[in-house]
């Protein structure tokens, strides 16, 4: 199957190194310590964070001088194309595992010791990059919550189809099977899941860094937005 | 759970005595609601529905199945609710399990009639494409994902709004075959068949506190209930379902009159769901 078009177009009418439309929206679960949406095109995900706040379970203290970080991933039944059946499988549990390692190495954890911080990530619409979605996701919503951070953790995908590096995948190029790097960058955490000859991993890499850059960026304006807002509700 | 000191608890309780809830409302007033429809691409139908703090999406999908062969004239309707731990962090895990499977019951109580299949709020026939062999299989889904009280009257709203918006390709059955074959079937890509959903109730939940009932009651009523009782009721004023939970028992001449209560409730309900559905599907068609 062609995934770029002599034209240099991809199915969706990208170009390779364009990205899906960007919508962040914060506060959107009005109970949660800080919550935002985050939608790359057609993938919607919703975060919310609870915390920093007393740890529930004690057992799941491992040290004693830093704050703990849990993590849970979970997609909605009518979030892909066909309805899912099982609720956890090892897909999600690993899911939930990377974003956890990514997000506890970019919050100040030592800033709060005997505290735990839950991030809950519910996909509402998956179609390629729900990884990357929940990352950039849970970012905004620590954020909301004003949980101190090293830097904006942000994360994007690109591949590697028809010898054409690609930014952002979406799920019909995702699933073509071709080489894809996840990247999150401050803590830089990346994932592969086909082989790639050196070379070529780096342009991809590269792209991807690319993408990362343009997504913090807007991440940023959104959150000075927010900010802007809530200065002048107090004003007012 | 939601933690609340003892004064706020005597504070909250006196309001509700008085007619003056915490947030200002009488008792038998209800939060803003708010209707958004066709929120889920991928689904056939789809509404998100907030009262106050509470947010739910319903979506409906349809996928070819075949009749039970109970009832071999009628399709099957499923209804499954997921309580999303971004709600509610105790739900994590399989913590909202128990929850989920609560609210899934009541609504298909309210929802889908007898076992006959007779009474539900959508015709089950018109979900036959070929008697005993070909039928639609609805699944209808709900997911919470803000929760502030009042979970099940959302959840009821939002599926009353999905299957308004839901629709659903014609399907043309090809020649005639044996009887025990299988018949071929074509799905059309431009022609829908929609819902009559003029049928379809709506829940109306009252919550005892104290002496008082209120309608709409917040995460901080809900904790401070003895019972809850939930009635559906249709456009006509009949009672389609009927659901009590909580723990304390109820006087059966209270129940009579909360009946009474509910089923005046619902036409104020059931009104301003409708305008606000209506008004929905008229800003989706705009977009589209």
């Amino acid at each position: 199957m062609e995934y770029v078009s002599p034209e240099g177009l991809r199915l969706d009418g990208r170009r390779f190194n364009e990205m899906r439309q960007i919508v962040a929206e914060i506060g959107v679960v009005s109970k949660a310590d800080g919550s935002a949406v985050f939608e790359m095109g057609n993938t919607k995900v919703i975060a919310a964070v609870y915390g920093p706040r007393e740890i529930q379970n004690k057992s799941q203290q491992l040290k004693h001088d830093r704050a703990l970080v849990l993590c849970e991933y979970s997609m909605a039944q009518f979030s892909t194309g066909d309805r899912r059946r099982q609720k956890q499988d090892r897909r999600t549990t690993e899911l939930s595992l990377v974003i956890r390692q990514t997000m506890e190495a970019c919050i100040l954890t030592e800033l709060m010791p005997h505290s735990q911080i839950d991030i809950f990530l519910q996909v509402l619409q998956a179609d390629g990059g729900t990884r990357s979605a929940c990352i950039n996701a849970a970012t905004l919503a620590l954020a909301d919550a004003g949980i101190p951070m090293r830097d904006l953790a942000v994360s994007c995908s690109a591949g590697y189809l028809n010898s054409t590096p690609l930014l952002d995948l979406n799920y019909v190029e995702d699933s073509a099977g071709g080489a894809d790097v996840t990247v999150g960058i401050l803590p830089k955490t990346d994932k592969m899941d086909a082989k790639l000859p050196m070379e070529t991993f780096e342009t991809v890499f590269a792209l991807a860094s690319e993408g990362c850059k343009a997504i913090a960026e807007r991440i940023r304006e959104v959150l000075e937005e927010n900010t802007k807002q809530l200065e002048y509700r107090r004003a007012a | 759970m939601v933690g609340i000191s003892v004064g706020e608890q005597h504070f909250l309780k006196g309001g509700i005595a008085q007619d003056l809830r915490t947030d200002g409302r009488k008792r038998l007033t209800y939060r803003p609601i708010s209707v958004e429809t066709g929120v889920i691409p991928q689904a056939n139908g789809s509404a998100r529905v907030k009262i106050g703090g509470t947010d739910v999406i319903a979506s409906v999908k349809a996928e070819i199945g075949r009749p039970s062969s109970l009832q071999p004239d009628k399709g099957k309707v499923s209804v499954f609710i997921d309580c999303s731990p971004t709600a509610e962090p105790t739900f994590g895990g399989r913590g909202g399990e128990e929850l989920s499977s609560e609210l899934a019951l009541a609504l298909q109580r309210c929802l889908l009639g007898g076992k006959s299949g007779a009474g539900a709020g959508i015709n089950l026939s018109s979900l036959l494409i070929k008697e005993g062999k070909i039928c639609w299989d609805l699944y209808i889904d709900g997911l919470v994902i803000s929760s502030d009280g009042n979970l099940l009257d959302a959840l009821g709203a939002a599926m009353k709004a999905a299957l308004t918006n839901t629709a659903i390709p014609k399907v043309k059955v090809s020649a005639e075959v044996a009887d025990d074959e299988q018949p071929e079937i074509d799905i059309s890509d431009e022609e829908y068949q929609q819902f009559d959903t003029s049928s379809v109730p709506v829940i109306v939940t009252l919550t005892k506190v104290g002496a008082h009932y209120i309608v709409d009651a917040t995460a901080e009523e809900e904790s401070q209930m003895s019972s809850a009782v939930s009635i559906s009721v249709n456009r006509v004023g009949h009672i389609c379902g009927f659901t009590k939970r909580g723990g304390s028992g109820m006087d059966p001449s209270v129940i009579l009159d909360m009946i009474s209560v509910a089923k005046h409730m619902s036409e104020t309900l059931m009104n301003k769901l409708d305008s606000e559905i209506s008004a929905a599907e008229a800003c989706e068609d705009d977009e589209s």
